[in-house]
């Protein structure tokens, strides 16, 4: 033959024998420019050299070292391939492939039949040696040996889990909840679980612990995972599966499960979250429970008391206090509130108790408004506040004169300026104006419109000159901010 | 549209493009046209992903709010429901499902996609149902930490505070850790893990759990981040409930951020010239979006309020000397390069008009005698002033009736500067807000003291005093216009949680060890081993990058206050925030209060 392969495997043989007619040969492919196709046809016929004696590996690696750049990676492969082959030509395997059928076949097909005949040292072997990729390769093998390992009866669980881990160890890509399902199809349910601790992935493990029906374990391990949609999945799995005592046991001992239950419950099964309070003796949730009740499950006042009245119990017995004490007070006030519901036939129930003496004083009622003052203990400085706000929305400033001189005002007057004028009242401001302490007069004066720079220069106080200073305009004020700026240069010169 | 994903240190954009990417594989797999059911919640945190027109080149062609009852006609072929694994939910979609007319519309795929987590107890409820066989493709969209900006990542759960720290439900930490997994995929594995707090040590743990279960072996990127900080909210209380007095942190702090959003009363944002009509005052409010992309925001956001107007009229001169240009432009080559620009400034001049009437709104109510008065208090609370009895200003606040959160920020604030409060104090606290506010209110503040923000104080020993000095929480000599220290963005008390920070990056938590056993929950340090060859060798002058990930929200003003840090030119530290939700004070405390309303008669 004169194929330049052909050519190329008779100048090696040449060089083998150590005859200058190898350089003739070899000059005869490089002039007509067909080394690299030679080192092809050589690798190509590498292939099949076990079927017929070729020698075409070696004239190709003679060949190659006459070219520059001939890419290595198809004589590398098909060297690979051809040790692969060879392994499997061993008489003890047996697996007599030609390089065609082998390469039809490929090596994932012939890795499967050597893991069916259990060769799987060599299969590991092999993988190694091509590097395939662990994923589909070292990985998967061993995966299907612990898969038939599991099914060895005669060594105990002990004994198979452990063989299994020390081989598998973390190799990326095991499953091992997969093996573990082998297990457990083999009816070693023991083994499956000791499979499973070596399982780093929780999703994994629980839907088969639920399987096998070990609901705690499976429990455990959706805790563990921090994953709160698996944990939710066992809870409920758990809830159809076990007794409610049992099930309220099994949740006690999980903090993280209970506490995710009752949200659920929060929102799906308010009565069973009742029940978790009970269990737990919680009163202070159960109170705040009564409380809920009194707004989102009952309509009628004597039920809306009642659930009140349960939470004013659970609040003592939580050692609450203040909470039990407010909870009465809101009774109180409920009742009272139907009563003027009923006698002043407008709405009151559910304001708060401001509002509702707020109210009260825009009607006109003081002496009832008077009467909530003193029976809620509503500090004074409070009361004059709002007091003082709903005469003045009434705009009673009769009214609310006779009030400013009923006693000393606990918050002072400048409340009463600033309501009146935000009434645009400044006739009644000027009234409340002239009574302010003189802290307040600057600011009071300011508010009702007067000319504050007499009061501001008294008190040598720069915040409030300038305070007047900014207020003045230039039209009319003139001779009054030169009157403070005099002012504020003297306090500068001392 | 997300080049301010990349303008940090780390490049959000790849993150951004992992989630666009898994939201196209999904909605390929539903051939055909598509509408989707949406989970109202989602909408906003989606938006940061994709926009509709990513949607619309999928061939969605309907989008509705999930509701219950029948669904709106759509002539499509699917039908796909964007949820987040909630029983409640699971109820309306198969109240949806149940309605559908069968003969009208046979040939219609349901499909549902849970966010962020499948959830075998909601699948199992839409068995319970009947409608689990309805459903096609079942499948989940992992969009744990969704990318805010170049430096800031958040899961916005809202509910995240109280279910950890109220409820013991520690789903959106699972949650968390499992988005910290997919942010070690792409940006490499972070070698050092510190933590404070229960939930910190918790997320550690199941991360160091996760990645055991990672099947693929060892990640191959090389690391980009060089220290996980993981700190439990529990640990600075306190943080969240002072005013934030950032430019950015007012925003939220007076209008609400939501999604990189503000809503904004319109008055201000009127036209010049054709306002003057006065005929068509525009209702609908304002809407912008806030985030670095725009230019001057990221030059003011993190600035104290009291600093941020000089920019804005250094800014305003700059501007309008750049328009006064056209007059010198004599060729037509110099004519043509103003042309060229014109687009840009005049970007540059409506962000300025936009960040001006911001401001002024701002300055209304920062200028207001009461929110002078509610600072001083604060301030008081914070330096240590007469944190043991009760408050003037708070009773006279409880007696005009003021806003109850403010009430309860006010409070809470107090209990916490003062390791809680004595019986006394605390019980009248409770009785005017109760008596003022209504006695339904029992609930929140019992929620308030499960959570650790009101508390009685249990033993005669005050520890705040000592965090406070240990930590220099407190600094007199602020400096709000050049900042110097942390303290600016509150005008004098510095984030105890971004000292934590500080202090870890330099020198180190060993020199606060007493503190750190004072501060609720464990503190730890782990570390991850790096496969040889990614071990990183910093260049001289390279900075760190530390993540920072608050458990349970974070406030602007904490941002501002680590972004302070990652430009500090001798800091050596750069960081990114990642939450479970930005909060602040008003609203964190609203998600903590119980909803009770009484019944109809």
């Amino acid at each position: 033959s004169m194929a330049p392969g052909a050519l190329l495997l008779e100048a090696q043989r040449e060089y083998e024998k150590e005859s200058q007619k190898a350089d003739e040969y070899l000059r005869e492919i490089k002039d007509q420019n067909l080394l690299s196709e030679a080192v092809r046809q050589c690798i190509e016929a590498a292939g099949y050299e076990h079927e017929q004696e070729v020698g075409g590996s070696g004239a190709a690696s003679f060949g190659k070292c006459f070219l520059d750049k001939f890419p290595p990676e198809s004589f590398v492969r098909t060297c690979r391939d051809l040790r692969v082959l060879n392994a499997i030509w061993d008489y003890q395997i047996g697996i007599p492939l030609t390089f065609a059928q082998y390469k039809q076949l490929t090596i994932e097909v012939l890795l499967d039949r050597l893991v069916l005949r259990r060769l799987y040292p060599l299969a590991i072997r092999i993988c190694e040696y091509l590097r395939l990729s662990e994923f589909q390769g070292v990985s998967r093998i061993l995966a299907h040996w612990a898969c038939y390992k599991v099914q060895q009866k005669d060594k105990s669980d002990e004994e198979v889990a452990h063989a299994i881990n020390q081989k598998l160890g973390d190799t990326p890509g095991i499953s091992y909840s997969e093996i573990a399902a082998r297990a457990y199809d083999c009816g070693r349910t023991e083994l499956a679980i000791k499979l499973l601790e070596y399982e780093p992935r929780s999703g994994e493990q629980v839907p088969l612990l639920l399987k096998m029906k070990k609901s705690q374990l499976a429990l455990n391990k959706a805790i563990e995972s921090g994953d709160t949609d698996l944990v939710y999945t066992v809870v409920l799995h758990l809830k159809n599966e076990l007794n409610r005592g049992t099930f309220f046991m099994t949740l006690q001992k999980q903090p993280v499960a209970l506490s995710l239950y009752r949200q659920f419950c929060k929102h799906q099964e308010l009565e069973t979250l009742k029940d978790l309070y009970n269990q737990d003796d919680d009163h202070q949730e159960l109170g705040n429970f009564h409380v809920h009740s009194s707004y989102s499950s009952e309509k009628r006042i004597e039920g809306r008391v009642a659930a009140l009245q349960n939470a004013v119990d659970e609040y003592y017995k939580a050692k609450n206090e203040f909470a039990a004490k407010a909870t009465e007070d809101q009774i109180k006030l409920l009742r009272m509130q139907r009563r003027l519901q009923d006698d002043l036939d407008k709405p009151y129930v559910d304001y708060s108790l401001h509002d509702t003496v707020y109210g009260l004083i825009l009607d006109g009622n003081h002496k009832r408004a008077e009467h909530l003052y003193r029976d809620f203990r509503v500090p004074d400085k409070r009361f004059w506040w709002l007091k003082i706000g709903a005469l003045a929305e009434r705009e009673d400033w009769e009214e609310m004169e006779k009030f400013s001189k009923s006693k000393k005002s606990p918050i002072g007057y400048l409340p009463f300026v600033e309501i009146c004028m935000k009434h645009h009242n400044r006739h009644e401001a000027r009234k409340y104006a002239a009574r302010v302490t003189p802290e307040q007069r600057v600011k009071a004066h300011i508010l009702v419109g007067y000319v504050a720079a007499d009061a501001a220069i008294e008190h040598k106080n720069e915040t409030e000159m300038n305070l007047v200073l900014s207020k003045c305009t230039a039209a009319t004020d003139s001779s009054v901010a030169e009157k403070i700026n005099r002012a504020k240069a003297q306090s500068l010169k001392k | 549209m997300a080049a301010h994903l990349s303008s940090g240190r780390v490049n959000l954009t790849a993150l951004r493009e992992a989630g666009r990417r898994e939201l196209r594989e999904f909605l390929d797999k539903c051939a055909g046209s598509k509408a989707i059911v949406w989970d109202e919640y989602l909408t906003g945190p989606f938006g940061l992903i994709a926009q509709y027109s990513l949607l619309k080149e999928h061939e969605v062609e309907k989008m509705f709010t999930l509701k219950a009852g029948r669904l709106p006609p759509a002539d499509v072929k699917n039908i796909i429901f964007f949820v987040r694994p909630r029983l409640e939910l699971m109820d309306i979609i198969a109240e949806n499902v149940l309605s559908e007319d069968r003969v009208r519309s046979p040939l219609r795929d349901f499909h549902i996609l849970f966010v962020p987590r499948r959830s075998l107890l909601c699948e199992q409820r839409l068995k319970d149902q009947g409608v689990l066989g309805s459903f096609i493709h079942r499948e989940q969209y992992s969009l744990d930490l969704i990318p805010f900006d170049g430096d800031l990542l958040s899961m916005e759960s809202e509910s995240a505070f109280k279910e950890c720290y109220l409820e013991n439900d520690q789903t959106s930490l699972y949650h968390a850790a499992k988005g910290l997994m997919t942010l070690q995929a792409l940006y490499g594995t972070i070698p050092q893990i510190f933590g404070k707090g229960d939930c910190a040590r918790h997320v550690a743990n199941m991360m160091i759990r996760m990645k055991r279960e990672f099947p693929g072996g060892q990640n191959s990127i090389f690391p980009v981040f060089d220290t996980l900080l993981l700190l439990d909210r529990n640990v600075d209380l306190l943080s969240p409930l002072a005013t934030q007095l950032t430019y950015e942190g007012l925003i939220d702090e007076i209008y609400g951020i939501q999604n990189t959003y503000v809503k904004l009363p319109p008055e201000k944002f009127l036209p010049k010239k054709q306002g003057e009509g006065g005929k068509d005052l525009p209702t609908e409010p304002k809407k912008l979006q806030l985030n670095s992309a725009e230019e001057l925001y990221a030059e003011i956001r993190d600035k104290n309020f009291n600093a941020v107007g000089s920019v804005l009229s250094k800014k305003a001169k700059i501007i309008s000397a750049a328009f006064e240009e056209r007059h010198h432009a004599k060729t037509v080559g110099e004519i043509k390069q103003f042309v060229s620009q014109l687009p840009h400034m005049q970007a540059a001049r409506s962000s300025l008009a936009n960040h001006t009437s911001i401001a002024e709104l701002i300055k209304d109510i920062t200028t207001s005698e009461d929110f002078f008065d509610n600072l001083t208090v604060e301030q008081e609370f914070m330096s240590g002033i007469d944190t043991d009895k009760v408050n003037n200003y708070t009773e006279d606040c409880i007696a005009q009736k003021h806003p109850l959160i403010k009430i309860l920020r006010l409070v809470c604030l107090q209990s916490v500067c003062n390791s809680g409060l004595k019986q006394k104090v605390l019980d009248h606290y409770k009785r005017e807000i109760l008596q003022t506010y209504g006695y339904e209110h029992i609930l929140t503040l019992n929620n308030l003291e499960k959570a650790g923000l009101l508390k009685l104080q249990t033993s005669s020993r005050n520890n705040y005093p000592t965090i406070r000095k240990t930590m220099r929480l407190w600094m007199d000599d602020v400096n709000e216009q050049n900042p110097n220290d942390i303290s600016y963005v509150y005008s004098g008390y510095a984030p105890l949680s971004v000292r934590l920070a500080q202090l870890l990056a330099r020198p180190g938590w060993r020199s606060i060890e007493e503190v750190l056993k004072i501060l609720p929950g464990p503190h730890f340090e782990e570390r991850q081993q790096l496969p040889t060859g990614l071990q990183k060798k910093r260049q001289q002058g390279e900075n760190r990058i530390t993540l920072v990930f608050f458990l349970g929200g974070v406030t602007y003003a904490e941002i501002a206050a680590l972004r302070f840090l990652s430009q500090m030119e001798d800091g050596g530290t750069e960081y990114v925030i990642a939450t479970t939700k930005l909060i602040n004070g008003t609203n964190w405390i609203k998600s903590l209060m119980e909803k009770l309303e009484p019944p109809p008669f």
